[in-house]
């Protein structure tokens, strides 16, 4: 009864779905206080989305932020 | 003259990478020595309760202000388009700007595009409003498909990523040039030397994107001057219009009345 941020494994409590805001909480993350944006299962959710997108066992959220590139 | 980029004109024909440098403050030296005026950069997976990327992507912030540029985010390391569109999207809403330099590698070993994930991935990002700026092999065909699909700005490489070879194939290159007048051309990759990128210019490219060839010199800052002067060269040796090339010797210098026996 497992979710995923960045590949660490996070239990759900008693298996109940949570929202991607809830779920960026169990990280440390506060969606006000840096660039980031966000997957679920490989799919982009915006910002507008994260109180109403359900995270369930076995689903992967992954939080990207900015880096240099070419 | 100006470069135009979907209908932003830019001042300076060069576009920098901001990866590789020594250090962020060599890297914001280096930017504002070339000029430049668009700078890319991407996104990776970590955690932002971290801070780790904070200070890099602050540098960034602070230099493209400062020349009042524009970021054009990457979508590296994508291998599918579902990959590229995902990224995209997360791009367009960190930094607000529908420009993506749209990269899906087809190998491992050359970081060759793949040209059927990125026409496919094009397509999808043009019809959700991105202004996609491709980059490619150079391959004339797969260049007019991007260019039909609604890409202004093609992107060829010179030479895979990071190598510094050069223009590997000039005639491919100069045949894109020829068969897509109106297209925005930036040669992109494989940049090694400012004569690599002279002579993108004085093949009538409209610019240059690279980042090694700055960043792994031995000094980027003074690098980044000479390949300011390189494609500002380039450029007006294309405007001035290049001799044609001849097959045999011609004396430079009038051989009538020369003072020598032989003449006679």
């Amino acid at each position: 009864m497992n979710i995923h941020i960045n590949g660490k494994a996070y239990a759900l409590a008693n298996g109940h779905p949570i929202s991607v805001t809830a779920a960026l909480a169990m990280h440390f993350i506060e969606p006000q206080l840096s660039s980031f944006a966000v997957a679920l299962n490989g799919d982009f959710v915006g910002k507008a989305d994260y109180d109403n997108t359900l995270l369930s066992s076995g689903d992967s959220l992954d939080v990207f932020q900015p880096i240099q590139g070419g | 003259m100006s470069l135009s980029i979907y209908g932003q004109q830019l001042q300076s024909r060069l576009l920098i990478g901001s990866a590789l440098y020594p250090s962020p403050q060599v890297m914001k030296q280096a930017i504002l020595a070339s000029g430049s005026q668009v700078v890319t950069l991407s996104l990776k997976r970590q955690n932002p309760a971290q801070q780790s990327g904070q200070k890099i992507w602050q540098y960034i912030q602070e230099v493209v202000q400062q020349v009042d540029g524009h970021l054009l985010p990457n979508t590296a390391g994508c291998k599918t388009a579902a990959e590229a569109i995902t990224l995209a999207k997360m791009s367009r809403e960190i930094f607000n700007t529908q420009w993506l330099k749209l990269e899906v590698i087809g190998d491992d070993y050359n970081l060759q595009p793949d040209p059927i994930e990125l026409l496919k991935a094009a397509e999808l990002l043009i019809n959700d409003g991105f202004k996609v700026l491709p980059y490619c092999t150079d391959d004339l065909v797969l260049c007019q498909r991007l260019y039909d699909l609604g890409c202004e700005v093609i992107m060829p490489w010179a030479s895979p990523i990071g190598t510094g070879k050069g223009l590997m194939n000039p005639y491919n290159l100069e045949t894109i040039r020829l068969r897509l007048p109106e297209a925005t051309l930036i040669l992109d990759a494989g940049i090694g030397k400012p004569s690599d990128a002279c002579l993108a210019m004085e093949m009538g490219y409209d610019g240059v994107l690279l980042n090694s060839a700055i960043a792994l010199a031995d000094n980027p800052t003074a690098m980044a001057q000479a390949f300011s002067l390189a494609l500002q060269a380039g450029e007006q040796g294309y405007v001035a219009g290049v001799m044609a090339e001849r097959q045999t010797a011609h004396p430079s210098t009038p051989t009538l009345e020369t003072p020598f026996w032989h003449n006679s």
